[in-house]
């Protein structure tokens, strides 16, 4: 028994000793040594954004999603219309007016072989080819609803997510497919993002976490959150970190799940889990993520997070409407800078990024984000 | 017997065969409206639901081939033309000087266009039955390579790109183009064009690729039609631009005109939306030019003259120095040549509402056109030598070519490929059916409306009530033996009826067609056979087409609940046909309508045939059900969901 009392204040003053030095560690100033510089982070950084609003042009202050074409065009899917932005800086506006299915727009793809977009609206999913839109509705077509809210390319079929089911449109056959609850193993019809991989989709299901579809075997996996909880994450880095599948992302072999409950990655072996209270993420509440080289930027509510899993760096907007960058690297403390320029809006929607630049659609406005200076990684072609 | 028993007897046998009679009549009656569910149905023949078989129709029997010549290449010395002889399978070589057929090589699957290398060493044969495209050695004249491309290639032309040489394939069924690299061939990607593409040509410099298509479409069957001029960037397959050709159809070909900024496509100018009982009118229906810059900005321009017109222009051809285009009338046996100087002068002075206006001015033509060659029966595709002297002409129902020296604008001989068919009333029937003489000033064919016995995508005011507005739908031939009634309103018991006094009284404002030409036609209808037919007659379906068969067989619900027979889907759209030729409500009949019965067509081919309904108000299949099914007659489909409607869709398209 004096055993045992030697024992237990051993450990408390063991236990008190510890507490003071990590105290003393997190009050004290950040090490006299710089961190590392921006370029040798695994990702570039953003130096400053140019937003865009309605006062530039924009037919609504809310953009849902935006891509750049491989002909460098922009295009943005609003609330009101299909805005598309050629490379000498004039608009378009493709409205319901030019055939468009309905003016909010909030999904987009383009085809790699003809430079076609597709986009996916709130009522209809669109072809844009040429200039020339031709919509297809669940009443004329075999688009299985016509809410559509993630669309996707894959060889020679697209992808739809909409509100009654995952829709497959063979291009050169002109034939539907419809995955849902009655011929799946999705829990719900309710899809609401397409993840096209090399080999499989991933389709992201409200309330059923992800489906992995291998289209040639014709087999079906399900992802799905192991606690099954919707509140706490009492399994981490074991699988989903939700059921509630905001959006999916797959690139390099990475897949990402965007959910209203934080962030999970799968790189095929393992997956990992990060909720803000645990980890940089800016926020649980993730409207989407966008997977560039093993990299993800994240939309959520309260900016956008940007991660490889390891190395993390959020843009946030401070309450003055200015921005403010935290770059979190393994191991040492947080970075913080206040920038010149911000996000219009917290509230991230949609992202698009490459080798050269960054776009965000935001609940009010576009924004571009210009890299700093960074040395960009080496095309597959360039390196022969 | 005495004689008063054999009148006993007689009037026993007649009371008895009566007896049989009524009592026949009574069964049959009972017969029809019990397995039709339909009670106002009396006595129809026993052909409306047995004895049919597809093996037995006209158009599943053997028939005569032609060597038809279809699309043309010329060496680029100019010393050998090549012919593709879709009918016959063959590709042929022809030497320009003598004229005499030097080689022949059989390619199956009905080789129809053609398009040659820059050097002349391969050949490049569109086979239109087997989806494929043929690579040739023009040095020892045998296929090297094949690949498969969309549905019906039916034209094809090649470039040198920055990124290597490229094929580009209009793919007539599949409303897409095909984008090949070369040696070896492989299809880089497949951008979707307008309704039926049927021509393609490429730019001067290689970079774009025009494909035109055949047919039209528009938003609604009240709303004027356009079809497409489809611009492509040839290096990646990328879709550049998709001009509209406004109030327009019936492109077959196009052409770059070298050393100007422009390309030309034929084309059927068509008012389907005004009263086509106007034909005396004029301009219902006429020929013209679509003038396209490199952008896909596009004028159109009247081929025909006020009072003379030169129906179906088809092929196109211009010589090396963009002076002149030939285009060929193949409804009039014509050959129209436009002086492209004067032409461009005319565009150089109009303005913008000028040349809006200027398809419906039939004046204009004689500012440009500046003579019309005569030709045989049906000039289709043309080709012209490099040095360009020479023209070389198609004359498809001719089975011949004709070569027309284009410095004195006369004929010079012709490549005699058959003996033109006389012999057999398919191919004469064929004649009657693309040659507008037949019709008020020349205006249009058959053809003009059904290329290829097949549909125009168009429906068209029969003016029937007498002030317009009742549209209807215009229906394909392919496979329309066996089918009678015909007409919408089924008034028409025969394709002799359909083609003859009437027709000629409504439509063609002429005195009907000739007895004799009124049979063969009427033969040639009755062999043109469905879509495709081989293809799909017995072939296994996929097991989503399967489940769309039971759905379109179904006699109950699944909860056990019966279908009544009268709107169960087999039971008005009747294998082998599917149509029991009979009239039917199915809750369609719109202000117009005298009526709310229509015929009951039939279902092969109809994946093919939009719009759909006999007013076409439906653009697709899945319409007739989502957006104009009332109250389950057309088919009990209440319960369906959507999975059920897309399978039984997919078995739809493989009648």
């Amino acid at each position: 028994m004096k055993t045992k009392l030697l024992s237990e204040k051993w450990w408390m003053t063991l236990l008190t000793a510890a507490g003071l030095l990590s105290a003393v560690n997190v009050f004290a100033d950040p090490p006299a040594a710089n961190p590392s510089p921006a370029s040798a982070l695994p990702f570039p950084l953003i130096e400053r954004f140019e937003n865009y609003t309605e006062k530039d042009g924009l037919p609504a202050h809310k953009a849902h999603a935006v891509l750049k074409a491989s002909d460098g065009r922009l295009w943005v899917g609003t609330y009101n219309g299909l805005l598309v932005r050629a490379q000498d800086g004039t608009y378009h506006r493709y409205g319901p007016e030019d055939g468009l299915s309905h003016k909010m727009v909030m999904c987009l793809v383009e085809d790699p072989q003809t430079g076609d977009i597709w986009a996916g609206t709130m009522r209809g999913l669109n072809r844009v080819s040429g200039g020339r839109i031709t919509a297809y509705y669940q009443t004329d077509s075999g688009l299985p609803n016509n809410v559509v809210y993630g669309v996707g390319i894959r060889e020679d079929v697209l992808w739809v997510a909409t509100a009654a089911g995952a829709g497959a449109l063979n291009l050169k056959t002109g034939s539907w497919k419809i995955y849902d609850h009655n011929n799946s193993i999705m829990h719900e019809p309710w899809c609401y993002s397409i993840a096209c991989a090399k080999d499989v989709v991933y389709i992201g299901v409200w309330g059923g976490g992800i489906v992995e579809h291998d289209p040639k075997l014709g087999t079906f996996k399900e992802y799905r959150d192991p606690d099954g909880d919707f509140q706490y994450i009492l399994v981490p880095d074991s699988g989903p970190i939700n059921d509630i599948t905001s959006w999916v992302a797959w690139d390099d072999g990475v897949l990402w799940q965007a959910t209203y409950f934080g962030l999970a990655r799968y790189d095929g072996a393992r997956w990992r889990t990060w909720v803000a209270a645990k980890s940089p993420l800016a926020s649980d509440f993730v409207n989407f993520v966008w997977s560039h080289r093993h990299v993800g930027w994240v939309g959520t509510d309260r900016g956008v997070s940007v991660t490889d899993g390891s190395t993390w760096v959020n843009y946030l907007v401070g309450e003055h409407g200015e921005g403010l960058m935290e770059i979190h690297r393994p191991n040492q403390p947080v970075e913080k800078r206040t920038m010149t320029t911000a996000l219009p809006n917290s509230f991230v929607l949609g992202i698009y990024v490459d080798d050269d630049d960054v776009w965000f659609a935001t609940s009010n406005g576009l924004s571009h984000g210009v890299f700093a200076p960074h040395s960009k990684p080496a095309t597959v072609a360039e390196a022969r | 017997m005495k004689p008063g028993g054999s009148v006993i007897l007689s009037t026993l046998v007649l009371i008895g065969s009566a007896g049989v009679g009524v009592g026949g009549y009574g069964w049959s009656v009972a017969h029809v409206r019990r397995w039709s569910g339909r009670q106002d149905l009396n006595f129809v023949t026993c052909d409306h639901c047995h004895f049919v078989k597809l093996e037995r129709m006209p158009w599943a029997q053997p028939r005569a081939h032609h060597p038809s010549p279809a699309g043309m290449a010329v060496s680029p010395d100019g010393r050998h033309l090549y012919i593709a002889l879709d009918d016959v399978n063959q590709v042929v070589e022809a030497d320009t000087a003598t004229r005499a057929i030097t080689r022949r090589l059989t390619i199956a699957g009905g080789p129809f266009g053609l398009a040659l290398d820059s050097q002349g060493e391969h050949l490049f044969v569109a086979c239109r039955d087997r989806d494929q495209v043929v690579s040739v050695s023009t040095r020892e004249f045998t296929p090297v390579e094949s690949l498969g491309v969309g549905t019906a290639p039916v034209a094809l032309a090649f470039c040198q790109t920055k990124d290597g040489p490229r094929l580009v394939v209009a793919n007539s069924m599949s409303d897409d183009a095909s984008v090949l690299a070369v040696s070896p061939l492989r299809e880089i990607a497949r951008p979707e064009t307008g309704r039926e593409p049927y021509g393609v040509a490429v730019s001067a410099d290689g970079k774009l690729a025009f494909v035109v298509s055949r047919l039209a479409w528009s938003p609604h069957f009240k709303t004027p039609s356009a079809s497409e001029l489809t611009l492509i960037y040839t290096p990646s397959g990328r879709v550049m631009k998709r001009a509209s050709l406004a109030s327009a159809h019936l492109s077959e070909a196009v052409a770059s005109v070298p050393g100007r900024d422009w390309e030309l496509a034929p084309l059927v100018k068509v008012r389907n939306l005004v009263p086509i009982t106007q034909v005396a009118n004029g301009w219902v229906m006429s020929s013209g030019l679509a003038v396209s810059d490199k952008l896909g900005r596009v004028v159109q321009v009247p081929l025909d003259e006020a009072n003379d017109y030169f129906a179906d222009p088809s092929g196109i051809a211009v010589d090396a120095a963009g002076r002149r285009a030939y285009v060929a009338s193949g409804g009039s046996d014509s050959i129209s040549v436009v002086d492209l100087d004067r032409l461009a002068n005319w565009l150089a002075k109009a303005d913008a509402p000028t040349k809006r206006a200027a398809a419906r001015d039939l004046t204009l033509s004689a500012q440009y056109v500046i003579d019309r060659l005569p030709t045989a029966r049906n000039p289709r595709q043309l080709a012209i030598s490099p040095d360009g002297r020479t023209l070389f002409v198609a004359e498809r129902l001719n089975d011949s070519v004709l070569e027309v020296d284009t410095a004195g604008l006369r004929p010079i001989g012709r490549i005699v490929l058959g003996d033109g068919g006389a012999a057999d009333p398919i191919r004469r029937g064929e004649r009657v059916f693309t040659q507008a003489g037949h019709t008020f000033q020349r205006q249009f064919s058959c053809r003009s409306c059904h290329p290829d016995g097949h549909v125009d995508g168009l429906a068209y005011d029969f003016d029937g009530n007498g002030i317009g507005d009742n549209f209807l739908d215009n229906r394909s031939l392919q496979g329309v033996a066996g089918t009678e009634p015909f007409k919408w309103n089924g008034l028409n018991p025969s394709l002799e009826v359909q083609c003859g006094v009437r027709f000629a009284r409504v439509l063609m404002r002429t005195d009907p067609i000739p007895p004799a030409d009124l049979k063969d036609l009427t033969t040639y209808l009755k062999h043109l056979p469905p879509p495709r037919w081989e293809r799909k007659h017995n072939q296994p379906l996929t097991p989503a087409q399967a489940r769309g068969r039971r759905l379109f067989f179904a006699t109950q619900q699944p909860d056990g609940t019966p279908i009544p027979r009268a709107r169960q889907c087999q039971t008005c759209h009747r294998p082998p046909l599917y149509t029991d030729r009979l009239m039917s409500s199915v809750g369609t009949q719109s202000p117009g309508n005298p009526h709310e019965m229509f015929d009951t067509p039939h279902l092969l081919g109809i994946g093919q045939t939009a719009p759909y309904l006999h007013d076409g108000r439906a653009r697709t299949l899945e319409e007739i059900w989502t957006t104009y099914q009332t109250n389950d007659l057309h088919g009990v489909s209440s319960y369906w969901n959507k999975h059920q409607l897309n399978e039984l869709v997919e078995f739809l398209k493989t009648l």
